[in-house]
C-alpha cells in the first residue's frame, strides 16, 4: 500500500491528555507515527510530528479532523504535506557545540549565523536559562559538518564570537573520545 | 581555614584556563586548605578546583570516599600543578558541578587514568585511579582548562535539568 507523509504540529498550554488525544485521532484516520519531538516549555506542550497516512488521505482533511480534538484540548494545530522525506542521515560529522554565558539577547542568532556561514547544518538544539541573579544561558547543539569542512578554522570563528558576545563556546567530536 | 563562596556561570574564571601555582607558599597552602574546607562544606561534592572559588590556578581536591561508585579511593587527594600522564577506556556517566547549579550532564570519559602533581608539602604525588574517581580527577583537571562538562556532552540529549514537579 502506497502511503504519503505529513507534519503535524500542535503548541498549547500542557495538560494530560493531549497525545492521547492526539495520536487518537490519527490513529483513525489510519496514521501510522514516524518521527515525534515533544517537549514542554514554560508551561506550553510543543509537539511535532511526522505521520505516515493513506494515499487517499489530504493534509487538509487530517487537520480538520484534528481541529476539534485540539479545540477540546486548548491546542493550536497545523498540518503539512511532506512531499520528499530526507533521509534521517546527513553525510558529514556529528559534533557537538556547548555554547554558556550569561543570558542576553542574539545568542543563538550570532552562533547559528556562524555556523551557516560555514555551511552546517544544526540537527538539534537545546536552551536552558539557568535563573538566579546572573541569570545564565546554557546552549548544546548537535550540527553537521559537512565533508572537505574545516573544523579548526569554525573552531577559531566561534572563538572570536564567543569572545565578542561574551560566552564560552567550544566545539568536539560527537561521541569522540576528548581529552 | 575557610569555606569560600562557590562561584557559578555565568562567572568567566570558569571558562579561562587557569596558570600555574609554581613554587608552593604559604598562599598555596592557604588555598589547599580552602578547596578542602569548602568541598567539606557540601556533604554531594567530590571535587573542587581552584577556579571554582574564584581562584585562577592550577589546584583541585578530590575525594570520593564512602561514594557507590567509586572503585579506586585515595581519600583527600589534593594535586597542585597536576598533570594528566596516560588515560584509558572510555564510558558515558551522568555528571554534575556545583557551579552548574541545575543541570547534570552524561559525560563521556576515560575509565583508568594516572594523573601526577605535588601535594601541599611539596612532595611529588602519583595517582592511579580507575572509575569513579578518575573521572572526578578528570573533571576537575578540566576545570584548570577552563572546561565544564557541558563542553564535553555529546549533544543536546545529554544534558538534564533537575526538574521540580510540585
Amino acid at each position: 500500500m502506497s502511503e504519503r507523509h505529513f507534519a503535524v504540529s500542535a503548541v498549547g498550554a500542557d495538560r494530560p491528555g493531549i497525545v492521547a488525544g492526539v495520536t487518537g485521532a490519527l490513529v483513525d484516520l489510519g496514521c501510522n507515527l514516524e518521527d515525534t519531538s515533544m517537549t514542554v516549555l514554560r508551561g506550553r506542550f510543543a509537539m511535532v510530528l511526522i505521520v505516515a497516512g493513506p494515499e487517499r488521505l489530504e493534509a487538509a482533511s487530517v487537520e480538520s479532523t484534528l481541529r476539534p480534538v485540539a479545540g477540546e484540548l486548548g491546542l493550536a494545530v497545523w498540518v503539512h504535506d511532506v512531499d520528499e522525506l530526507e533521509p534521517s542521515a546527513v553525510e558529514g560529522e556529528s559534533w557537538a557545540v556547548s555554547v554558556h554565558g550569561a543570558d542576553h539577547p542574539g545568542i543563538v542568532h550570532e552562533v547559528a549565523a556562524v555556523l551557516a556561514e560555514a555551511g552546517v547544518n544544526i540537527v538539534d538544539l537545546s536552551t536552558r536559562v539557568l535563573s538566579g541573579e546572573h541569570p545564565v544561558y546554557v546552549m548544546i547543539l548537535e550540527v553537521i559538518l559537512p565533508p572537505g569542512s574545516d573544523p579548526p578554522a569554525l573552531e577559531e570563528r566561534l572563538a572570536l564570537l564567543s569572545t565578542r558576545i561574551g560566552v564560552a563556546c567550544s566545539m568536539h567530536l560527537s561521541g569522540a573520545d576528548i581529552l | 581555614m575557610a569555606v569560600r563562596p562557590v562561584v557559578r556561570l555565568p562567572d568567566p574564571v570558569l571558562s579561562h584556563p587557569a596558570g600555574p601555582v609554581g613554587p608552593i607558599d604559604d598562599a598555596a597552602r592557604r588555598l589547599a586548605t580552602d578547596l578542602v574546607d569548602t568541598m567539606r562544606a557540601s556533604p554531594a561534592c567530590v571535587g573542587l578546583a581552584a577556579p571554582q572559588i574564584g581562584v585562577s590556578l592550577r589546584a583541585f581536591v578530590v575525594d570520593v570516599t564512602g561514594h557507590s561508585k567509586a572503585r579506586s579511593c585515595h581519600g583527600t587527594v589534593v594535586l597542585i600543578d597536576p598533570e594528566l600522564v596516560s588515560y584509558e577506556g572510555a564510558e558515558l556517566a551522568r555528571e554534575g558541578c556545583m557551579s552548574v547549579p541545575d543541570l547534570t550532564g552524561d559525560v563521556p570519559r576515560p575509565t583508568r587514568v594516572v594523573v601526577r602533581g605535588r601535594a601541599p608539602d611539596g612532595s611529588e604525588v602519583v595517582v592511579e585511579a580507575d572509575a569513579f574517581e578518575a573521572r572526578a580527577l578528570l573533571h576537575e583537571l578540566d576545570h584548570l582548562d577552563g572546561r565544564l562538562f557541558l563542553d564535553r556532552v555529546p549533544g543536546p540529549a545529554a544534558v538534564f535539568q533537575r526538574r521540580v514537579y510540585r
